[in-house]
């Protein structure tokens, strides 16, 4: 688990995709829980940061991982000094301090995490600690946001019914060719004939999902073969090592893939 | 002697008049795999599946060579139709191999680049002449790395059409403007016109594709839409021909000639050769490999195929409807006319309550047993899927156990420290397996295909019984919630879903006879068959939801619901189940599933089990991989 708080000083650079930035607000304002949906890197932690940013309001980020219990959330407590030491988890702290408290990949953490968020998402807005008998009521500002990512087969883990049901959801897409290019560019510094090319043959992946991929390549992958390319390392490495090799383990469909590179770079 | 010389002679000329390199072949098996993800990568349509394409008749002028060998009158090109993407069976123009390679990758690009721009696809020679350089120019243009390719290409292939050549004037002038399209494509839009045909170019796609022409009267499509049972028989044992063969035939659908009278030519001064379409009958007994051979010979030695509807009715019908089970008055209908709608792939919608789905029991014994052959297998399977399946994790705050819970305790110790009066809480923690949160609805093909016998003592059917059986047997002590339910279908009037377990029972006697009273019946409508079983999955109230298809092979019925409509038509189902959350994967014992379940289901969501005969034994042990390694 990583948690980090952050607060805003710069906002994060983000080129949004449709109206989300406006429904986010909406729903701070409203104080409803979101649930972000998308592929792998397709913007949806950047999201996050930059609306936090933006509302100039706290961000607690938690990485979910399949060990992650409710106390690791919450807190407990720890032995110091011939004492012990009640010690808040990130949503405790989140909760006390008001901002946005974003579970990352909620659904790989274990099942009872969810029994500590229903109380949070519904409009009690409570967390109870069981452990100090406390009550803790979200302040106004505090925000509940989850992510996960529904394309992925993480064959059998989903979002129970009962849990979806409780939030505002947003979908994430990969951008458009254009819109993409620009935030390579823009992120990386790379020039904008080598950004193109690298969109056009992301987009060309894209197309094997459900068929011969489980995922198609991700912005975020495109932006580190950028960043690669663009501190001089050979294009086509680069490829195979940002955006090839992540995607298949498999020998022909690398090399298949890779076709697919020179068709771009050429040979 | 006379046939040694022949034969002698036909050796030397043809080599002598082949100009390939078979040093340096390449064939369409050898890269089928990746030359499919690139064509689908490079915006290829998925459903597509590719094969070996039949040499077609080119009508270009052969040199003097081919004419003495009787050579070269065909040629290996590639098109696609909506089923599939043609390309040749083995490449083998240039001397390197890697060039050879190259051609097919090309090939697969300007190929992916016809689908993104149907409409430049035109017909007549210099419509072929304008969009093969239309699409060329587009393919470079999105993919600017494969321009050092084509140049290469380009430069290996032109030296090749003068090879044994002697063009005249005109023919020089088109081989000219090829040259000329194929260095700078978009150059040049007129064609200069010659006497003959130009030669193939064969970085190109086919000038004209063959297609199935259709030319049957109205009446008799009436006739045939009127009583659709009529051709039930024939399409279906028409698709059961083309599964086996990867390779396409020219083919055209024309009238049954309603005449008595037989073909006659009667001429005495020149031999001449003809082909008309004369009403013979090719029957071939499925059964005798010898004959069906014989019947391919004489179908590849046919320039075309013509295939028409007899309006007489098969004799094997009787035998066929003999053959289906009837309604059997032990079957008790729990659901019937459950409306279900179906996808039709070439409108892009989905027709609602096209399909009407039966949902039955057999009324069977509750003292079914185990088969005794079973047991032994059973009990190991049982041992080995509990040692899989059961993760063990720390249960924690346990009144008694085998270690310290240290964290309750230093919550007690914190919360007397801190002046609380609580009582000792529980706290000990012990290793045991974990609850899991799943349900599990097993969906076996009980279709007529199954009937097929394997081996001397045992069909598919029985192999499905068997791994039913087994797979009971293995989950019954799990703690997973199943259910198990067979389906076939005739028509999509008639599909029957048959249930042998609901999540509600228990695994007993019943539904042990149940299995044990399984029998084939009918076809593979797997479309309806998926969205009815998922509504019912979708019920179970559990964190994951598997849905584990048994099949022995593609969708298909006796309508329209074969080839890609059905294949599609699955697809669209699979997708629904998963927005619905539902996991789905299927296990099939068809050798050809690769062509198409990656389509349909991913390419992790399927697994082909080579040798029926194991399946008993790996369905269980699959399910256990599935249910305990996610990702």
């Amino acid at each position: 688990m990583t948690t980090e708080a952050q607060t805003a000083i710069e906002i994060p650079f983000y080129s949004p995709q449709g109206n989300e930035e406006s429904l986010f607000e909406h729903a701070y304002k409203n104080q409803l829980p979101i649930l972000l949906k998308g592929p792998t890197g397709s913007g949806k932690t950047r999201f996050i940061s930059h609306m936090a940013a933006r509302l100039n309001i706290p961000l607690h980020t938690v990485s979910c991982h399949d060990d992650l219990t409710a106390s690791d959330l919450v807190g407990r407590y720890l032995i110091g000094d011939g004492q012990t030491i009640w010690n808040d988890g990130p949503l405790t702290r989140a909760v006390r301090d008001g901002g946005i408290c974003y579970l990352d990949e909620v659904v790989e953490a274990r099942k009872d995490t969810t029994v500590v968020i229903h109380p949070l998402t519904d409009d009690r807005r409570i967390l109870p600690i069981d452990r100090t008998g406390e009550t803790l009521h979200a302040p106004d500002n505090f925000m509940l946001v989850i992510s996960y990512n529904p394309g992925y087969q993480s064959m059998m883990k989903g979002l129970k019914p009962s849990t979806r049901q409780r939030f505002i959801s947003m979908s994430f897409n990969y951008l458009k060719s254009a819109q993409e290019q620009a935030v390579v560019e823009k992120e990386t510094g790379i020039d904008a004939l080598m950004a193109k090319k690298l969109v056009s043959m992301a987009n060309a992946l894209r197309q094997l999902k459900d068929h011969d991929l489980e995922e198609g390549a991700s912005t975020r992958l495109l932006v580190y073969t950028a960043r690669l390319i663009k501190s001089g390392f050979d294009p086509v490495e680069a490829c195979l090592a940002g955006l090839i090799e992540p995607l298949s383990d498999e020998d022909d469909v690398v090399s298949a893939l890779m076709e697919v590179v020179y068709a771009s770079f050429g040979r | 002697m006379e046939e040694h010389v022949g034969q002698l002679w036909d050796k030397l000329i043809t080599s002598v008049s082949d100009r390939s390199y078979k040093d340096a072949m390449i064939t369409l098996a050898d890269i089928n795999k990746p030359l499919g993800i690139f064509f689908r990568a490079l915006g290829g349509d998925g459903g597509l599946r590719i094969v070996e394409s039949v040499a077609t008749q080119h009508y270009a002028k052969r040199n003097w060579k081919h004419c003495v060998a009787g050579t070269g009158k065909y040629i290996e090109l590639s098109w696609q139709d909506e089923e599939t993407l043609h390309l040749p069976k083995q490449i083998s123009v240039f001397p390197d191999a890697q060039l050879n390679k190259d051609l097919y990758y090309w090939l697969a690009a300007i190929n992916a680049q016809c689908l993104e721009n149907p409409s430049a696809v035109q017909r007549g020679l210099q419509g072929w002449f304008t969009y093969s350089q239309t699409l060329t120019r587009e393919v470079l243009q999105r993919f600017p790395g494969l321009q050092s390719r084509y140049d290469r290409l380009v430069s290996a292939y032109l030296p090749t059409r003068y090879i044994d050549e002697d063009f005249n004037e005109q023919q020089q002038a088109q081989e000219n403007a090829i040259a000329r399209a194929l260095q700078e494509p978009g150059s040049i839009n007129q064609l200069p016109t010659s006497q003959h045909a130009p030669k193939s170019v064969i970085l190109w796609p086919h000038p004209n594709p063959p297609e199935v022409i259709d030319i049957s009267s109205k009446k008799k499509q009436q006739q045939n839409e009127e009583d659709e049972d009529e051709d039930e028989g024939q399409s279906s044992s028409k698709s059961k021909k083309n599964k086996k063969q990867n390779k396409r035939r020219n083919a055209e659908r024309v009238d049954m000639p309603d005449d008595q009278s037989g073909f006659f030519a009667y001429r005495f001064d020149t031999i001449f050769g003809w082909s008309e379409f004369v009403n013979v009958d090719r029957m071939t007994d499925e059964d005798e490999d010898a004959d069906q051979d014989s019947a391919d010979k004489n179908a590849d030695d046919m320039d075309f195929l013509s295939v028409a509807r007899d309006s007489k009715s098969k004799g094997g019908k009787v035998k066929f409807d003999l053959d289906l089970p009837a309604d059997s008055e032990d079957e008790v209908i729990f659901e019937s006319d459950v409306m279900l709608p179906e996808w039709d792939y070439k409108k892009q919608i989905l027709q609602p309550d096209y399909c009407s789905v039966v949902n039955y029991v057999n009324t069977a014994s509750d003292k079914g047993e185990l088969p005794e052959r079973l047991r032994r297998t059973a009990k190991k399977l049982r041992q080995q899927l509990e040692a899989l399946t059961t993760k063990r994790i720390w249960h924690r705050h346990q009144s008694e156990g085998s270690e310290l819970d240290l964290d309750a305790y230093i919550n007690y110790m914190g919360e007397r420290f801190s002046g609380h009066k609580v009582e000792q809480p529980d706290l000990y923690q012990q290793l045991r397996s974990s609850e899991r949160d799943l349900s599990c609805l097993l969906l076996a093909d009980f279709s007529l295909s199954t009937d097929t016998w394997l081996s001397n003592d045992a069909r598919i059917i029985d192999v499905i019984r068997d791994s039913l059986f087994l797979f009971s047997e293995s989950l019954r002590n799990t703690g997973d919630q199943f259910s198990i339910y067979g389906f076939s279908s005739r028509n999509r009037g008639h599909i029957r879903f048959n249930t042998l377990k609901t999540f509600q029972e228990s695994y007993n006697g019943m539904v042990r006879s149940r299995i044990q009273a399984i029998k084939p019946g009918f076809y593979t409508r797997m479309g309806a068959a998926i969205r009815y079983a998922s509504a019912k999955l979708e019920l179970q109230d559990t964190q994951q939801r598997l849905l584990l298809i048994l099949t022995d092979g593609k969708p298909n019925d006796l309508d329209r619901y074969e080839g890609r409509y059905g294949i599609e038509d699955t697809r669209r189902a699979i997708h629904e189940a998963r927005v619905k959350g539902l996991q789905t994967f299927c296990i099939t014992i068809d050798d050809q599933g690769g062509e198409y379940l990656p389509h349909i289901f991913g390419n992790n969501g399927f697994t082909i089990i080579r040798k029926p005969e194991h399946l008993p034994q790996k369905l269980p042990i699959l399910y256990a991989n599935l249910t305990t390694n996610p990702g």
